[in-house]
């Protein structure tokens, strides 16, 4: 005698089409949002480590952010240094001018004139602000740099000899600015003390080629501080470069940790969608079964 | 020798026992899709035999007792997977809830205030002396307050429904075991005074099993088919013929209602059914997530407002601090909120005095906070990406053994509905059967009429 077995099937069936259900209902969220992790239950792991990688990407947009601000920051201390440059090619050959030995007094001091303009011009440069903040008086961005006294002609540093750094991507920072002291006042080439020793050389018509070669080496030692920006701009472009590959990497790293595979979930689609049409027609066989009753009339 | 008298009535007694059975078929073809109800069977038996010299007669057929086909060892395992299924089921619907809190794939959660947050200090280092940056440092340390706190407040909210579901569960409890006892008594007397017992053991199951929906029932046998019910780990609930009802009262320490039996509390020791899941997620789930919140935030805020009071402001005084400071971990979440509203009191100098407005160094030392194990040995988002796992894994694990304890209760049901359950075509052969042996006795009686007849005739001829 065979076992006995549940002569009502409908549990069974209505359990199997519920299942085929909720499998579309799966593969149908899945394709709406294109993953396959929905819910931190669906991988739990997966969702701790999408956590990380938006925050490494968000991080990531930060750099960016901080390479922009810095960019033009990097760009306008370029440009007024490379200004300061002009300025001082023009003091040579206005010195090697008034040097010469041949010109009157009064021409000479009319040179000096022009010097004496060169040298606030570059004053002028050296208190340039960059969104409301001093360029190069260190750390101290709120002050004025540079001033003169009206009376004496003496030139004050009122920054301070701080640089200050900014983290560019993950662990890496650069120097954000070169104190005004350096560039300006640079113990191997003082590019104000030199057009000043010009003024009063050209002047007094003293020491006139003392002071030419002054500022000649002043010219050199800020083209060496200036390589400092130059190569900070490289170094944030590089850094840029860098920032949009790991952000499409992290984009990717995110794709593979919860994106769908559209093939494979259409497959599973049209699966529950055979299996549920399967019972369906199976249950319907079920209901319409005859029984022995039938055939006893 | 009985004679014929003695032959017709065991015909009439015959026609009699096969009415019974036919009944008893019908009764089953009439309860084929009733819940709970399992399948009875006329139980025919030889009527006893007479003794007349050397010779036995029997006496004809009676219809002995009817009764219903169950069993009990599967009755039990029924239960006992309906109890899984229902402590499990109640964790998944707040479980799930909880999860959609931390949904990290939909950018719901503390993950993007966080990040903001530390960014907020990458953009301070990057222009110090800027006001709006700074403000930008005070905006984003709010609105990670406000996550903080919304986020701990839906978890307090889902505590408390959870909580209210625990006093509805005891209170379907008490209604369902008030009437278990009523039952129950019915069937010891039906069983004492021998009648069939089925159809109020069919109704005492169905209730034994609404009840394991609710709570861990452990079935003693008390004797005459009797039950003793109690929680699996000994409360009564059901013993004869009077029911214990659970109570509710509220713990002081929590404000949440704890679970008593006869006067002691056995809210932890309930291991089944819906009460159990909801004192899980409302006992344990909860108040763990919500303890790794606070602790995220406590040390969060101490060492943010550490770094901060090492710091100088924009006039190049001490930092102050950003966050107002936490006494304790508890409550930390809920209570977060930020101390400076003027931008320029944002410690962003490592220097002091006031000619350092472009100083960052203090900015680079918070915003480094990031990748210290400043929470519990871990970096901020280290810690919290073990939590949203940990909340997901808890939910994927009950998800999987819901499923797989759907399918072992599918089975078992299957197996009892091989053991109870009616099968119309079985019942239709019966049908026919009994019809058949009822038509037969019927043509024996008029036979037995017919011997009669002939005999009067033969005493009384014409």
């Amino acid at each position: 005698m065979s076992v006995r077995v549940n002569p009502d099937l409908l549990p069974d069936l209505l359990a199997s089409i519920q299942q085929s259900q909720s499998n579309e209902t799966t593969a149908t969220g899945e394709i709406s949002t294109g993953r396959m992790v929905n819910n931190p239950s669906d991988n739990p792991a997966a969702t701790a480590a999408v956590v990380l990688n938006h925050d490494q990407s968000s991080q990531d947009a930060q750099f960016l952010q901080n390479i922009t601000t810095l960019q033009g920051r990097f760009q306008t201390a370029d440009s007024t240094l490379s200004n300061v440059v002009q300025a001082l090619t023009q003091a040579v050959s206005l010195g090697t001018e008034g040097a010469t030995g041949t010109l009157s007094s009064s021409d000479r001091q009319a040179i000096a004139t022009e010097v004496q303009g060169l040298l606030t011009q570059t004053l002028g440069l050296a208190n340039t602000t960059y969104q409301g903040a001093y360029l190069f008086g260190g750390t101290n961005v709120t002050q004025l740099p540079f001033t003169q006294d009206a009376t004496t002609g003496a030139i004050t540093y009122h920054g301070n000899p701080h640089t200050s750094s900014v983290e560019i991507s993950q662990g890496n920072s650069i120097t954000a600015n070169v104190p005004g002291d350096q560039l300006f006042q640079n113990a191997a080439g003082s590019v104000l003390g030199a057009l000043q020793d010009l003024y009063t050389a050209l002047n007094t018509g003293t020491n006139m080629p003392a002071a030419v070669t002054e500022v000649q080496s002043a010219l050199s030692q800020l083209d060496v501080q200036r390589v400092t920006y130059g190569n900070a701009l490289n170094q944030i472009n590089l850094s840029e470069s860098f920032l949009n590959q790991d952000q499409l990497n992290l984009s990717q790293q995110e794709n593979t940790l919860e994106g769908a595979d559209l093939s494979v979930v259409a497959t599973n689609y049209s699966q529950a969608q055979l299996a549920e049409q399967a019972t369906l027609s199976a249950t319907s066989v079920a209901l319409n079964q005859k029984t022995l009753l039938d055939y006893l009339v | 020798m009985g004679g014929l008298s003695a032959s017709l009535n065991i015909a009439v007694q015959s026609m009699l026992a096969q009415q019974g059975a036919i009944e008893t078929t019908t009764n089953n073809i009439a309860n084929a899709n009733t819940p709970g109800y399992s399948r009875e069977v006329p139980n025919l038996e030889e009527s006893p035999t007479v003794q007349l010299g050397t010779l036995t007669f029997g006496t004809g057929v009676r219809l002995g007792s009817v009764s219903s086909l169950r069993d009990a060892v599967l009755d039990v395992r029924v239960n006992q997977e309906t109890q899984q299924q229902g402590q499990l089921n109640a964790f998944l619907e707040s479980g799930q809830q909880i999860q959609q809190l931390f949904n990290e794939t939909a950018g719901t959660g503390l993950q993007t205030p966080l990040a903001n947050f530390f960014n907020s200090f990458s953009q301070l280092a990057s222009d110090p002396s800027d006001l709006t940056t700074r403000q930008n440092v005070i905006t984003s340390a709010q609105d990670l307050a406000t996550a903080f706190k919304q986020t701990s407040n839906n978890l307090t909210t889902l505590q408390r429904n959870a909580d209210l579901s625990v006093q509805q569960s005891v209170s379907q409890i008490n209604s369902l075991t008030a009437q278990i006892a009523q039952v129950n008594q019915q069937v010891v007397s039906a069983t004492k005074t021998g009648e069939n017992a089925g159809p109020f053991e069919d109704q005492r199951q169905q209730l034994i099993n609404q009840l394991s929906n609710y709570v861990d029932v452990s079935e003693v046998d008390a004797g005459s088919n009797g039950l003793t019910l109690t929680t699996s780990a000994g409360a009564p609930l059901v013993v004869g013929n009077q029911s214990f009802a659970l109570t509710t009262q509220a713990n002081p320490a929590t404000g949440f209602q704890d679970v008593y039996d006869n006067g002691s509390d056995i809210t932890s020791q309930i291991s089944g059914g819906a009460l159990a899941g909801e004192i899980q997620i409302r006992d344990q789930e909860i108040p763990s997530v919500q303890n790794s919140l606070d602790t995220l935030a406590f040390n969060l805020s101490t060492s943010v407002n550490n770094q901060s009071t090492k710091g100088y402001d924009l006039n190049g005084n001490p930092g102050g601090e950003l966050f107002v400071p936490l006494t304790q971990v508890g409550g930390a979440a809920a209570g977060l909120s930020v101390a400076i509203s003027d931008p320029s009191l944002i410690a962003a100098s490592g220097t002091a005095g006031p000619t350092n407005s472009g100083d960052n160094s203090n900015a680079n030392a918070l915003l480094a906070l990031q990748n210290d194990n400043i929470v519990a040995g871990q970096t901020p988002l280290g810690y919290y990406s073990d939590l949203v796992f940990k909340i997901g894994n808890d939910v994927s694990t009950a998800q999987s053994t819901q499923q797989a304890g759907s399918q072992t209760l599918l089975q078992l049901q299957n197996l009892l509905g091989g053991v109870s359950g009616v099968d119309i075509n079985e019942e239709a052969a019966n049908l026919m059967r009994f019809q058949t042996a009822y038509q037969a006795s019927a043509q024996v009686a008029t036979v037995i009429n017919t011997l009669l007849q002939t005999t009067m005739n033969m005493v009384n001829p014409a």
